[in-house]
């Protein structure tokens, strides 16, 4: 084995849940092409040295965060967003909620511990992203595609593409189920079984393995490209077009799922720069 | 005073280990969890149908439990049973989960330490001499996947799983599907109990180049899992005193009077304890209170531990071993599933979502995990998640004292005193995405 020959990546987790480390280390290929130099979930090593490539995992959520954040992207070629944490703060979100924030104030007792931020920040208020790479957690085709940059690697548009379900024009909900309900029947459509499911048009790559077995996509992967450059409401009111489309459930109970918290974790993915003033990312740079 | 701060890798999320010395006595260890991002707030307000897609989120590693302790919750705050075959099904996501979880612990975190590199893939097949090494990587990795894709047939999504619902699960297993697997499981049980072989016999060695198995005093157990054999359902939780004796016996609602919480000012994860006495959740706990793991290769493993080592076993790196042991089990267990018909039933019970108070108890690769809700109008108004990593803070500290003392004295600090705080942190597998959420 020619290991010290191989690119280095190196991958630096920030505040999240270890899902996207994991679902690489299900993508066991790069093994043989690539050295894994620092990623303290499986390697003991102090600091993230020269790399091609820097993953980064996990949202902005305190001092600790920013610092290892800064350092590790010094010594990247090239650095990536992995997962909906470091692109938009995901779940980390829902404590960005006044009601709930009360939680990170300091506490002048604790000692020694990092300061938590008053907010949930995704990674490129701090670094330059080259890549963004969505998922929660992206799958393990989609961390090889992105490591080994496979040409020939053309997902479809949306995850409604890769669900192969039928979409029938006579089966209307008249409400909405819920996110799970129990049974749900095989080969059809889950929009018409009533259930509020976003694949239509969210990013497509994920192989549709949430609704294959039957639970509806949440989005986690984010808007397909259509929307990716748009703000947030173009994907909101796609979504609810189809839902007004394919449903005979009122309009308010399609407002109202579609603001449910599961939902918000990801559909204001690359677009909630109502905040920042950012310009959205282009679409060239998400994978 | 000096303080030594070694940051810890190769565990679940960020923590440190601080010791203090003064004139060469140790005088504090500390565990610090330094990452937190407030699940326990946050879910307020969160309708209750989301929490089982919401909480996973909480831990990558340990989301299988999380995802079907959230629908154990709500079930137990509706009041609905899901049939039998619904709670089969969720027993082998449960199971996959015990293998991927065990797997990692053993061959990606702990297996370094015996083999002195820093990390399963920095071990080459340049020399000749580490050809095995190179062989247990690559083989460790496939062995570890299968708890992945076993997790991916019974839960749908591989890592944040989607299938167990309020109710039951979304759907059975196809017979050729199960087939397949269980074939694929067969294959590689060999492979799995020679890694685990592979594994003792390098541990055997590290114990006697340090000397021990881990010198920390005996300690109080916690486990829910059955008396006579693993039970992955059940609906209590024991506490067993270091004689080996059964102290307690409670259901989950009651946890308070028998767990005593406190939060700490250095670290971001509270610590619990039995009435003030130190605990320990994890493999060895289930290993010391379960009598036969009803699998037959497993079940020799448990014996040749019991033969060396006694029943209740004490010593710290007898955790490792003891995933080892449930590695096999859960390999066991899954294929026996497995060729059982998982499509011949109801996969659900109807319910009617109703305001109230739920409790959902799984026995995680950690220990026994908690979540318990409040629940009106529909939405969360309160939320708990007992964490297992958190009954272990004190026993991972006292252990991180005794280490301390064992390379410190007024001469000098051992350099391998480092090396031994790893050692002793992984043994207890802590996860600090969960003790912290």
């Amino acid at each position: 084995m020619t290991q010290y020959k191989m690119p280095k990546f190196a991958v630096l987790q920030l505040s999240g849940c270890a899902g996207c480390e994991v679902s690489l280390l299900n993508a066991d290929e790069w093994v043989d092409q690539f050295q894994l130099v620092y990623m303290p979930l499986v390697v003991s090593a102090y600091e993230v040295p020269e790399v091609e490539v820097l993953l980064v995992s996990g949202g902005v959520r305190n001092n600790e965060d920013i610092h290892h954040l800064i350092e590790a992207a010094k010594r990247a070629k090239k650095v990536v967003a992995v997962g909906t944490c470091a692109i938009s703060g995901g779940v980390s979100n829902l404590g960005n909620r006044d009601e709930v924030r009360e939680v990170f104030l300091s506490q002048k007792e604790r000692i020694h511990l990092p300061r938590l931020l008053p907010r949930s920040q995704p990674i490129d208020d701090f670094i330059d992203v080259d890549i963004y790479l969505p998922g929660c957690p992206p799958t393990p085709e989609l961390f090889m595609a992105l490591l080994l940059e496979k040409e020939d690697f053309k997902p479809s548009k949306t995850v409604c593409q890769e669900c192969g379900r039928k979409k029938l024009i006579d089966m209307k909900p008249e409400h909405f189920l819920g996110f799970q309900a129990g049974k749900v029947l095989p080969d059809i459509c889950l929009i018409n079984q009533g259930y509020p499911c976003v694949g239509t048009s969210t990013r497509g790559g994920c192989n549709a393995l949430c609704t294959k077995p039957g639970h509806p996509c949440v989005g986690c992967r984010g808007p397909s490209d259509a929307f990716i450059e748009k703000e947030s409401s173009a994907w909101l009111g796609s979504i609810q077009r189809v839902f007004e489309k394919m449903t005979d459930v009122p309009p308010e109970e399609i407002y109202e799922i579609l603001r449910s918290p599961q939902l918000s974790l990801f559909l204001f993915q690359f677009s909630d720069y109502a905040q920042t003033g950012k310009p959205p990312r282009p679409k060239e740079k998400v994978l | 005073m000096t303080t030594l701060t070694f940051p810890i890798s190769r565990i679940e999320g960020h923590a440190r280990v601080v010791i203090e010395v003064q004139a060469g006595e140790v005088v504090s260890a500390r565990f610090q969890a330094t990452e937190m991002r407030g699940f326990q707030k946050f879910v307020q307000g969160v309708p209750a149908e989301q929490m089982p897609v919401i909480t996973p989120r909480i831990c990558g590693v340990c989301s299988t439990a999380h995802h079907v302790a959230a629908v154990k919750a709500l079930e137990d705050a509706y009041g609905i049973t899901p049939p039998p075959l619904a709670k089969k099904i969720r027993n082998l996501l449960l199971l996959g989960q015990l293998i991927q979880n065990q797997a990692t612990s053993l061959f990606i975190f702990t297996m370094p330490d015996r083999v002195g590199v820093d990390s399963i893939f920095h071990m080459s097949q340049e020399e000749a001499s580490s050809e095995t090494q190179f062989n247990i990587a690559q083989c460790a990795l496939r062995v570890r996947k299968i708890g992945t894709d076993l997790i991916t047939l019974a839960g749908g999504q591989f890592i944040h799983p989607v299938k167990a619902v309020i109710g039951g699960v979304t759907s059975g297993i196809e017979p050729e599907k199960a087939e397949a697997m269980r074939q694929r499981m067969l294959k590689l049980l060999p492979r799995a109990c020679a890694l685990v072989d592979e594994y003792w016999e390098l541990s055997a060695q590290m114990r006697d180049r340090i000397g021990s198995w881990g010198d920390d005093q005996p300690a109080y157990y916690i486990a829910s899992t059955g008396e006579t054999k693993p039970d992955l359902d059940t609906d209590s939780i024991r506490i067993m005193e270091p004689g080996g004796r059964i102290v307690e016996n409670f259901q989950p609602k009651d946890f308070r009077k028998f767990l005593n919480y406190e939060d700490t000012i250095y670290s971001y994860a509270g610590q619990s304890s039995f009435q003030g006495k130190v605990l320990r959740a994890n493999s060895l706990a289930r290993m010391n209170m379960i009598k036969s793991l009803a699998t037959p290769l497993a079940d020799d493993y448990l014996q040749r531990l019991e033969a060396e080592y006694g029943k209740p076993a004490h010593p710290i790196l007898l955790f490792d071993l003891c995933r080892g042991i449930e590695l096999v089990y859960a390999f066991e267990r899954a294929i026996e599933i497995l060729s059982e018909p998982l499509d011949n039933e109801d996969t659900d019970s109807p319910y009617t979502p109703r305001d109230g108070e739920g409790y959902g108890l799984v026995e995680a690769p950690r220990g026994p995990l908690i979540h318990h809700y409040a629940i009106q109008k529909g939405k969360i108004t309160s939320a708990e998640f007992i964490i297992p990593t958190v009954h272990n803070m004190l026993a991972i500290e006292r252990a991180l004292k005794v280490a301390a003392r064992r390379y410190v004295n007024s001469e000098q600090i051992n350099l391998e005193l480092e090396k031994a705080v790893g050692r002793v942190v992984r043994a207890f597998d802590p996860c600090i995405a969960c003790a912290t959420q």
